[in-house]
């Protein structure tokens, strides 16, 4: 019972975690919270669903369902990153020397215009998954893991990892961590902090998109409003983590998973989405920085 | 090579510059001079791009660069090094100095590791650290990182901000002997100083400020022995 809600829980973390990145990415950057990062969430699951329907007519599901599963995932990561990098530029960039609230509310006004686009375009009612995963999956232990369950945990993890590599290793995310350490001094060593701002964007989006894909394939049902509450849990779990660390978005995330599936298989599933809040209560009395935060250094 | 005229820069209502006329030229060191709140630093960031003046022109190898960004200033080659260092604390030291040659991408892998090569010998603790995160070094150690980084890219021009900065007596004579051996490779140094003496016998010109104006401008030696500048800046 406790094995099958941890593995219940850690599909849900990575998914969690996948949305957090986001936040906490762009969060390090501009000290933003995109509050329409949940949008590109659900923005997400909704072009998986008309990719993949548009293959499906096309046949090209019945003779291979992989290939037509990865061009889904390929247009809706490419799609979505457009709508994040649109978004920065529309949204956030006008607004970079104004005062912090402002493009906090900006947040506010693309979330609710992302909303109802897509309730205008697609309907108010709930979309389907036009594909159905088998129930199949592994045994074990007395446990079920369902295919798709693996492909989820199996997915985010692979996700994480390139990105940890990409931050650590590369030029453009080393420049990164430089830009969100100091942008004045970035600029200076000669990084155009514009396009690495941008790059910020893209990445968190395309992160968010397959999120959204997979997290539309395990339910089977989308509707226009799942990014709001998705995306409320998920930078509870970037706050949770520590907000700006990219190692604490990641624990955050499948910490958030877990404690949501044990608490709804032992305390109540009534409650499933306030255990979210809940923790966030207690992490902003206890240690606000969070899991993995830095407190605010004194610089030399 | 570098020339400013009459180039005023504000700060919302605050006028920091009016009118500023200075011209570096090639393989001088020259020092501005002048209390806090005269305008030096703010001189600095104008010719570096991270402010923009109102009124004026800037020239660098006569080429306008008033309008251009600081990351292409960087490319055109000027480098700032600014007041506190800045090095990236969370970064370690070779990513800080990796970090200096960002825009270097068009450069010969060969030409690059030589340049690292000449940063570890003007400063060979940077070597030995150079897996330590940039913030666990001392003031004295982040000023040669600093200095390091900047020279990663290249510079014809470098322009320092306060390089003595809250540094100890012995640091202070490293980092102006240090600025003398760049200087004598070939580097082209704008340097800006609270400590007026040093600077004007390291430099070959200097221009003292006041109030956002030039005030005087001479040859180094010849403004340590000004009655003026002593008065007002070298405590005599």
């Amino acid at each position: 019972m406790l094995l099958q809600q941890l593995i219940n829980g850690l599909t849900l973390g990575g998914v969690y975690a996948l949305i957090a990145l986001g936040y906490t990415m762009v969060y390090g950057i501009l000290e933003l919270i995109n509050f329409a990062h949940g949008e590109i969430y659900m923005l997400g699951a909704y072009l998986g669903i008309i990719f993949l329907a548009f293959f499906t007519a096309a046949g090209l599901t019945a003779t291979s369902l992989p290939i037509a599963l990865f061009l889904t995932v390929l247009l809706t990561i490419i799609f979505c990153s457009a709508y994040g990098f649109a978004m920065e530029k529309t949204a956030y960039k006008p607004l970079r020397n104004a005062p912090r609230l402002s493009p906090l509310i900006s947040a506010i006004g693309v979330s609710i215009f992302l909303q109802n686009y897509v309730m205008l375009t697609q309907g108010a009612t709930d979309k389907v998954f036009p594909y159905k995963f088998s129930s199949a999956g592994f045994q074990f232990l007395n446990v079920n893991m369902t295919y798709l369950q693996a492909i989820i945990i199996a997915v985010s993890a692979l996700l994480m990892l390139l990105l940890h590599l990409f931050i650590q290793k590369t030029r453009i995310g080393k420049a990164m961590r430089a830009t969100a350490q100091d942008k004045t001094m970035a600029s200076l060593v000669g990084i155009n902090v514009d396009i690495i701002i941008s790059a910020t964007f893209v990445i968190g989006a395309g992160l968010a998109a397959v999120a959204g894909i997979m997290v539309a394939a395990y339910y089977g049902l989308v509707n226009y409003y799942i990014g709001y509450i998705a995306g409320i849990k998920a930078f509870t779990a970037a706050v949770l983590g520590g907000i700006g660390s990219i190692p604490g978005a990641m624990l955050g995330g499948i910490v958030l998973g877990l404690v949501e599936s044990i608490g709804a298989a032992y305390i109540s599933s009534e409650y499933k989405d306030a255990y979210a809040f809940i923790i966030l209560i207690i992490i902003l009395l206890i240690k606000p920085s969070g899991i993995l935060g830095k407190t605010a250094e004194e610089k030399v | 090579m570098l020339k400013l005229s009459s180039v005023h820069t504000s700060y919302g209502p605050i006028k920091a510059l009016r009118g500023i006329d200075i011209e570096v030229y090639k393989g001088e060191i020259v020092c501005l001079i002048g209390s806090n709140g005269a305008g030096k630093t703010t001189t600095l960031m104008t010719i570096s791009g991270i402010l923009k003046p109102e009124a004026g022109d800037i020239l660098f190898k006569d080429e306008p660069i008033k309008d251009t960004s600081p990351h292409i200033i960087v490319k055109k080659g000027i480098c700032h090094v600014p007041e506190g260092r800045r090095i990236f604390p969370r970064l370690t030291i070779m990513e800080n100095i990796e970090m200096g040659a960002y825009s270097e991408v068009r450069t010969q892998k060969s030409e690059l590791r030589n340049n690292l090569e000449r940063v570890f010998a003007l400063f060979p603790i940077l070597k030995e650290r150079a897996k330590q995160m940039g913030g666990t070094l001392s003031g004295g150690e982040q000023q040669m990182l600093a200095i390091g980084r900047a020279l990663m890219s290249n510079p014809e021009l470098l322009l320092l901000d306060e390089p003595s900065l809250g540094l100890a007596p012995i640091m202070v004579s490293r980092i102006f002997k240090t600025i003398k051996e760049i200087n004598n490779e070939g580097v082209t140094v704008l340097l800006v100083e609270q400590n007026a003496k040093a600077a004007l016998k390291l430099s070959n010109r200097g221009y003292v400020l006041e109030n956002g104006a030039i005030k005087l401008h001479g040859r180094g030696g010849d403004l340590l022995h000004n009655e003026e500048v002593k008065k007002a800046y070298l405590g005599e």
